[in-house]
């Protein structure tokens, strides 16, 4: 193409972006580097605020609670993302071709729960799990377990709140996966079935090598959404028992909104930015997906 | 062969009941009687089916109002996504110019960044916008999600040249092969994209939560976190917020249902 036609395109095409970089710019990009700027202050929202460099870094890695809170949201990821994305692996599977009588029901019911807001999911499993009236505790007795009172013992909460995040978001995953095993062209079954191979070996070497590409980039989209997990906790536990599924975001929320104290809030929030930003940066080079996107 | 495969029959059904089973108790327990609500051991056919809970909801909280302003961000948030990101996508889907690479693994970058985290900084700013406690500043930030710039753009960047060059024959300029061609043949890529903000909006909550603390602009998941605040908890007022809350979702989707789900498989991020 003559240079001249691309520096026009170029006019045009900044022209064409405008729109969206001011936006982009404004409620996206310039809130990182803002929020570093008050993590850098002993921010006062009214008056005028003293720099103090790194000291809210340092006072919040001096902080158990705040330590406990990375160390929450870590063991909540741990949980979580697998679940989420192992739930909705499967479920892409059975559903995957179509000759299930009734799969569209099934399909519907394993998606809907995606559709309520998380208020409603909180709401709804905090009923359900409650150790009186909760129907989960119940049917385990009527079967001979022995449950464990879910939200209210430190060892099991963040474990259970992944499991309520799995039963919401699977259903999503799902879809999403399902698209992407429908594009797997047929013949490369039939050809390896007339191989000899059988569907475990097709599942590992069909199957999964040409999923990884999109299983791996809904892994990291899954972890940047689990890490900065509020909803679920605020209205299953509000942090508790004690501290003990106080997440990340919840500390950051409540440091800013509960005690006023933004300049921390906002470290809290560059230090998770710089954590999930970098982790998955990290995995998508090494992994290189960047190819697989253009 | 043939019992393996009833035996995947049989777990699919299973499962699919597992699944909705919450949501089926949900609609029971919101019109059941209060003391049938809390007893010990579950009952699936209420002695009566009651309305009252949802009229004592009523009366205390502003349900509708939470709803229609639920329905108003959402909205505004799916029209500023649609006009904003068309263009962007056009650009860079369909010019060639220096840069075009560079802006493109920005973007992906930028989806790596989780935009809650933003929440006290972007707090600042829209409040020095003055658009605090407006639904304008509740939406734009979402209408700046890279994910539907990215989403559009994958749909713009297959669409075949040569209904784009009959068009340039024709004397069309740059937005006269947007509105005529680039945007006609995209019509299924707008729906996903704009159910995917719409339902994305319509649950948002983190957002929400700091940018609208009045309490006339609350939205149906920051309204409905109110039933769980004070202290003794009703859950027979809890499921009947919820299961109104879940209502207009559930009519939807029975009628959008196919539209919905091919929608989410088309916005799903892959390659």
């Amino acid at each position: 193409m003559p240079k001249s036609k691309r520096n026009r395109n170029g006019a045009i095409a900044l022209l064409f972006l405008l729109p969206y970089l001011v936006l982009w710019g404004i409620f996206a990009f310039v809130p990182i580097v803002y929020g570093f700027f008050i993590s850098l202050h002993k921010w006062n929202p009214i008056g005028t605020s003293k720099f103090i460099g790194f000291q809210n870094y340092g006072d919040l890695f001096r902080n158990p609670r705040f330590v406990g809170a990375l160390w929450n949201t870590l063991i909540y990821a741990a949980w979580a993302i697998p679940l989420i994305l192992l739930v909705g692996l499967v479920f892409a599977l059975l559903l995957r071709r179509g000759q299930l009588p009734g799969g569209a029901a099934v399909e519907a019911a394993l998606f809907f729960p995606y559709l309520l807001n998380v208020s409603v999911v909180g709401i709804l499993w905090r009923f359900l799990l409650d150790p009186d009236v909760g129907i989960v505790p119940y049917y385990l007795r009527v079967v001979g377990v022995d449950p464990p009172n879910f939200l209210n013992s430190p060892m099991i909460v963040l474990p259970t709140i992944a499991v309520v995040s799995a039963w919401w978001l699977a259903g999503y995953r799902m879809i999403v996966f399902r698209a992407g095993l429908n594009a797997i062209p047929d013949d490369l079954y039939e050809a390896a079935s007339l191989d000899g191979a059988g569907s475990v070996r097709q599942f590992f070497f069909i199957t999964l090598p040409l999923m990884r590409p999109s299983i791996l980039f809904a892994a990291i989209l899954t972890l940047v959404a689990g890490m900065c997990m509020l909803g679920q906790v605020l209205v299953m536990t509000n942090g508790g028992p004690g501290t003990a599924s106080e997440v990340m975001a919840l500390f950051m929320y409540r440091t800013a909104f509960e005690s006023f104290n933004f300049g921390q809030a906002a470290a809290v929030g560059f230090i998770l930015f710089v954590i999930v930003f970098g982790v998955s940066l990290v995995l998508f080079r090494v992994l290189g997906l960047r190819s697989e996107l253009s | 062969m043939r019992a393996g495969r009833y035996l995947r029959y049989g777990l699919c059904y299973l499962l699919a009941l597992v699944w909705f089973v919450p949501v089926v108790w949900m609609a029971v327990t919101a019109v059941k009687p209060t003391p049938e609500v809390m007893s010990f051991t579950p009952r699936w056919i209420p002695s009566e089916v009651t309305f009252s809970h949802f009229g004592e909801l009523l009366a205390k909280k502003p349900f509708f109002l939470w709803l229609l302003n639920s329905f108003q961000i959402a909205a505004l948030a799916t029209a500023i996504t649609v006009v904003v990101t068309t263009f962007a996508a056009y650009a860079l889907a369909r010019l060639e110019w220096r840069g075009r690479n560079v802006v493109f693994t920005m973007l992906i970058l930028a989806m790596f960044v989780p935009w809650e985290i933003n929440s006290i900084p972007l707090f600042f700013i829209v409040k020095d916008l003055g658009l605090l406690n407006t639904f304008l500043g509740a939406a734009l930030p979402l209408a700046a999600l890279p994910v539907s710039l990215f989403l559009l753009r994958q749909f713009f960047i297959n669409i075949p040249t040569d209904l784009e060059d009959a068009a340039r024959i024709d004397g069309c300029g740059h937005l006269g092969i947007l509105w005529h061609v680039i945007i006609p043949v995209s019509l299924p890529a707008y729906g996903a994209l704009s159910i995917f903000i719409f339902i994305f909006s319509w649950n948002e909550f983190f957002w929400s939560l700091i940018s609208l603390q009045r309490a006339d602009v609350r939205t149906l998941p920051i309204g409905l976190k109110t039933l769980v605040g004070a202290g003794d908890i009703q859950y027979d007022l809890m499921m009947a917020g919820s299961f109104m809350a879940t209502l207009p979702a559930l009519i939807i989707f029975l009628i959008l249902r196919r539209h919905i789900i091919s929608g989410i498989s088309m916005a799903g991020v892959r390659r």
